[in-house]
């Protein structure tokens, strides 16, 4: 039993320790100082107080597993209606980096209703062994029947780590399976690292970014991790496939489940500018009514919206739902590029937020170059049909 | 009146004035001129400048008044552009000069609590910079991308009037450019002050036509700690009204007493695409206090919730979060843009009468409605009596919206001048207003007006056309 | 209809800093709050509660002071409060709250609805709830979008998934997370919160719970561990870039492919 100890001999002031503790768990009562519920265990108290204050005790050794018991890097294949969630060759390009490391096969775990294409897919892009369990009452995503179908091929195949693409569904399944493996779950990493005994660094955010943590699941496997969308490299798609597929049966009570799915819905195309990742804006720059429509496409490729300025909705272009700005909406989306904006305060202070900001303006002195993080200085009549050129080109080859 | 002569700019001019500025880039003639240099906000009244010069010192500011004094060119100095009467716009042409570069914070005097700032900083810098220093400059008029410059030329009011006073309230001193080119200091940064008539305050509120602001000393105060709102429900307007007299009278001081009603409530979901914390009222308070914790606060208000609980109110409910707060005053914050939404065009009246008639107005404006044939919305500052009422065109002709805008207004000063009322609480007069100013105060004080500034412009050659020059 | 709402007291602000040398977390003043995702599970069981009657009560793990946001709760309209509190939940991970809040719900009735907001913004990890369920051996939903239908045995709601939103009907009890704006939530009333203001709130220890064994929580309960915690460092670039149309398109198209939005 882990626990802290206060030491009063070796505590001058205890002012030094209350104000130390971010958590303010340690305060003053009639029996002296003491650690109250507030206390998070951080032992920044032992480690920064003052010496032989604070003693962390560990009365009794935990037992330790056997890690070698556990072998492979297991990614979950984010599917719905057939189609792959792409985080899910992210995941297996990072799985493959690590699985070098320590020599353990990259496993696929994939769940669903008539996926054998999918598996095959999967041998593209470096699985080595995928596992199918092909049900029809699998067909739609039930949690309940999916993490009895999850711990079934852990507690068969026993991976060492647990990769989960961070999207709407693995951000509910991975808890609920970690919980019912009774293990360690860091969620949204930005990065993971595999040291030679299997243990896997994981990085994360907290506080909104504010501050990063490094965590470890040193006594418990499997160890896992989600991972939101494009923050790993996807590997290049193989022409040949390699590794293996099995085959895996699911069982009536693993399928049963409590949820029935009444229907499936097209997300709403009206979607707010708030909500989008990506932003297009059109400025005073954009001269006439019908130029808007080049900039539309460009937002339509890059699977964003587009965005005003007042001065186009004052003359009646765009609507006031889409105007950004202090009279307009507040905006952070991950990308945001200004065409002919000049960047009126009235317009940067509802976006100054945003991820990345990319102005394009013919105007090298105009305020929106001092928002920008790639300030381009020229014509957004060339600059646009070229850029969009590009993206078509791309596309078209990733299509073909 | 004598019928004042200028000088049309011509390309000596030009010259001779980019000799004087220097940079060619801060000087804008002809084609170079956007159109947003022709009006202001609102948009009512229009005229081209023939020049623009976008100054960045005093120095500059005053070469330029010289020349212009020299060959009579009028002169109409403007900040963002924010102003609703007309102010910044050149109804004799000639130059604007455009004071938005003239930008920076020049000095925080930590010991005498000042700040002291050029013309050109925007209200929401203004505020931001002193706070990250734990200090506050109260005056907090809707729009914050105004400039402090025509915060002062307007003697700006804004949402804490009820308790810190307004934009003459907080300023100690002023730089100023006169008609001639001279740079004359009035004021300082002195607390007291009995030398003499007070040239700062003339020059607070004149709209630019005594002379141009180039340097201002601000008065700031301890920034407060903490502010909590409350959002109180009444079954009516009239009630809602009828208890504020008595929230001041009970000396519990909130910064701000806003009065809402549902139907401009509608128009700001519906403008910013997000749902009002609360549906169950035609008619609300808005009361905000600051203090330095939650206790002192919460101490402060108890007393005012009960009061309005005595006076019928359904609930009062606590905003004491940012989250909440934005909520609630984002909706507050978005009624001028979303009432301007709603309909083709508008314009707008912004009196204000003894705090004691403001249901009596509100009142007025809804019972006229019909007889001009005009939507009226209206909300405001029911702490202070200032109340904003805007005349909707919707689908009228031009010709029917002029006649029957013309009718409301007639109507609405009258009622503003039987109450006691004047015409503007916090906008100003500029050129829109010109006329309900006469009909609204004694021939002396327009006399007076136009005397001082005969006394500071004799030339005419500053923002000529507005405020009492009828 | 009996409804469980889980809240969390978070600091008012989530700018922390960390002091790069000591790794010490930098706290701007005490503030809190409840944490505002919460607002939303609390506003969607007083609407079904207005259907369907029932209580609505709050569940919160913390210390001493979290009764601060259960008292929010009451003015807000929340009939019953519990506070999991004991120095022995301390460094709790994911795993070990969601199992101490999983043995508070055990000791504190019988739920036909948990709801929980998506995340918090202090942890941010958005697992929390899910793990619930999962001690609870009760179906649950994350990203619920809007609630449909409620009956005595079962709740149709419609979910976000990444490419659809999908309407299911689940038999309760069951928990659900609900998305942002799915009600704007009320604010709290003075009337209310004058009225509770004696209101007792249940604080439940170690001893109060089915498992009693203290290396089931805090810090000996939790798989992870912290091994340090550091500044981010910002990798926002600031770059001006001048040419022909044509190479600006080219250098734009390249950084666009490189942030992955092609």
């Amino acid at each position: 039993m882990a626990k802290l100890v206060l030491h009063p001999e070796n505590i001058d002031d205890p002012q030094v320790l209350i104000d130390l503790c971010p958590f303010k768990a340690m305060e003053m009562t009639a029996d002296g100082l003491n650690i109250n519920a507030g206390c998070k265990m951080c032992k920044l108290c032992v480690r920064k107080g003052p010496k032989g204050a604070v003693e962390f005790v560990e009365d009794q050794v935990q037992p330790q597993i056997d890690k070698s018991v556990w072998n492979g890097i297991c990614v979950y294949v984010d599917q719905v209606d057939g189609a792959i969630h792409p985080v899910t060759f992210e995941l297996l390009g990072k799985a493959k980096d690590m699985a070098h490391v320590i020599d353990q096969p990259v496993q696929a775990l994939l769940i669903g209703s008539n996926v054998s294409d999918l598996a095959h897919e999967l041998l593209h892009y470096g699985a080595d062994e995928v596992y199918v369990y092909d049900d029809e009452r699998l067909d739609r995503f039930k949690i309940d029947a999916y993490t009895n179908v999850f711990e079934d091929f852990i507690q068969k195949h026993k991976p060492s780590s647990i990769l989960v693409g961070a999207t709407t569904i693995g951000r509910q399944l991975a808890p609920r399976v970690a919980a019912r493996m009774k293990t360690g779950l860091t969620a949204d990493c930005t990065i993971l690292e595999m040291e030679d005994n299997s243990d896997l660094n994981q990085i994360r955010p907290a506080f909104g970014g504010n501050i990063m943590a490094h965590i470890k699941t040193p006594n418990h496997r499997p160890q896992m991790a989600t991972v939101r969308y494009k923050i790993m490299n996807a590997p290049e798609r193989k022409d040949e496939e390699e590794g293996i597929i099995i085959d895996c049966a699911s069982t009536n009570s693993m399928v049963d489940s409590q949820i029935e799915v009444l229907d499936i819905l097209k997300k709403e195309a009206e979607e707010s500018i708030e909500s989008a990742d990506v932003l297009v804006v059109a400025g005073r720059g954009v001269k006439n009514e019908s130029d808007l429509e080049m900039l539309q496409k460009l937002a339509d490729l890059l699977h964003g919206k587009l965005a005003c300025t007042r001065p186009l909705v004052e003359n009646g272009f765009m609507s006031a739902k889409q105007q950004i700005g202090l009279s307009g909406r507040t905006v952070r989306p991950k990308l945001i590029i200004t065409c002919g904006v000049s960047g009126a305060i009235q317009f940067t202070a509802g976006m100054d937020h945003s991820d990345q900001i990319v102005a394009i303006d013919m105007d090298p002195d105009a305020p929106i170059f001092k928002n920008a993080n790639y300030g381009l200085v020229g014509d957004l009549y060339e600059i646009v049909p070229s850029l969009i050129e590009k993206i078509e080109a791309k596309k078209g080859v990733q299509n073909a | 009146m004598p019928n004042w002569t200028y000088h049309t700019i011509d390309e000596n001019d030009v010259l001779n004035l980019r000799a004087l500025i220097g940079e060619e880039q801060r000087m804008l003639w002809k084609e170079q001129i956007s159109e947003d240099y022709s009006h202001d906000e609102l948009g009512g009244t229009s005229s081209w400048p023939e020049l623009v010069i976008k100054p960045v010192s005093a120095n500059e500011v005053s070469a330029v008044m010289k020349y212009a004094y020299e060959h009579s060119i009028p002169v109409t100095a403007r900040g963002s552009g924010t102003g609703l009467v007309g102010s910044c716009v050149p109804m004799e042409h000639g130059i604007i000069l455009d004071l938005s570069l003239m930008n920076n914070i020049l000095e925080l005097d930590e010991e005498n609590l000042t700040l002291t700032v050029e013309p050109g900083v925007l209200l929401m810098d203004l505020t931001a910079f002193v706070e990250d220093h734990d200090l506050f400059y109260p005056p907090d008029p809707g729009e914050k991308s105004a400039t402090i410059g025509g915060n002062i030329s307007t003697n700006a009011g804004g949402m804490r009037a009820v308790k810190y006073g307004v934009t003459r309230d907080f300023v100690r001193g002023l730089e100023v450019v006169l008609p001639n080119g001279d740079i004359v200091e009035f004021g300082g940064k002195v607390v007291k002050n009995s030398s003499g008539y007070d040239l700062k305050d003339l020059i607070i509120g004149s709209e630019g036509t005594l002379g141009i602001v180039t340097k201002a000393i601000l008065k700031l105060l301890p920034l407060p700690k903490k502010t909590i709102s409350l959002l109180i429900p009444f079954p009516s307007l009239e009630k809602a009204i009828q208890t504020v007299p008595k929230i001041i009278k009970s000396k519990a001081i909130p910064t701000a007493i806003e009065f809402m009603q549902k139907e401009v409530i509608e128009d700001a979901e519906e403008y910013l695409g997000k749902a009002f914390p609360d549906h169950q009222s035609e008619a609300y308070l808005l009361l905000k206090f600051d203090g330095n914790s939650q206790d002192e606060i919460e101490r402060a208000y108890a007393k005012v919730a009960d009061l309005c609980l005595e006076e019928g109110a359904l609930d009062v409910l606590i905003s004491d979060t940012a989250e909440r707060d934005e909520s609630i005053w984002k909706a507050r914050g978005a009624f001028l843009e979303a009432i301007k939404g709603s309909t083709t065009y508008m314009d707008e009246v912004d009196m204000v009468v003894p705090r004691s008639y403001v249901n009596d107005m509100v009142e007025y404006l809804h019972s006229i409605q019909r007889e001009v044939g005009l939507r009226i919305k209206s909300f405001g500052h029911a702490g202070d009596g200032n109340l904003h009422a805007y005349m909707l065109k919707d689908n009228l002709s031009d010709e029917e919206w002029e006649k029957r805008l013309n009718k409301a207004m007639d109507l609405i000063y009258a009622k503003a001048r039987e109450l006691n009322g004047q015409v503007s609480g916090e906008h100003g007069i500029g050129y829109a207003k010109k006329m309900y100013l006469k009909e609204s105060l004694a021939k002396d004080n327009i006399d007076l007006m136009n005397g001082i500034k005969q006394v500071f412009d004799a030339k005419n050659i500053l923002n000529p056309h507005k405020i009492a020059q009828l | 209809m009996n409804i469980l709402v889980c809240i969390k007291q978070v600091p008012e602000s989530n700018k922390v800093e960390v002091d790069p040398v000591t790794g010490v977390i930098k706290r701007d003043g005490a503030a809190s709050k409840m944490n505002p995702y919460d607002l939303y599970a609390l506003e969607t069981a007083f609407r079904i509660q207005e259907k369907m009657g029932g209580v609505v009560d709050v569940i919160s793990m913390g210390p001493p002071q979290a009764q601060e946001v259960i008292r929010e709760a009451f003015a807000m309209g929340a009939d019953h409060g519990i506070l999991v509190s004991d120095r022995s939940f301390g460094g709790a991970d994911v795993l070990a709250t969601s199992y101490t809040l999983s043995q508070g719900i055990k000791s504190s009735g019988n739920y036909d609805l948990i709801l929980c907001g998506k995340q918090t913004i202090d942890g941010d990890t958005a697992q929390v709830g899910a793990e619930i369920a999962e001690w609870l051996q009760i179906p649950s939903v994350n990203n619920v979008l809007e609630i449909k239908e409620v009956h005595d045995d079962s709740i149709t709601i419609s979910m976000d998934l990444p490419q659809e939103v999908e309407v299911a009907k689940i038999s309760l009890p069951c928990l659900l997370s609900v998305d942002q704006d799915i009600f704007m939530p009320r604010l709290p009333s003075y009337v209310k919160k004058k009225a509770t203001k004696d209101r007792e709130i249940k604080v439940l220890s170690l001893k109060d719970m089915e498992d009693t064994d203290a290396s089931h929580y805090g810090l000996n309960g939790s798989p992870t561990q912290v091994q340090r915690i550091f500044p981010p460092t910002s990798s926002k670039e600031k770059e001006m870039w001048d040419g022909s149309s044509a190479v600006l398109a080219d250098q734009l198209f390249h950084k666009i492919e490189e942030l992955k939005f092609v």
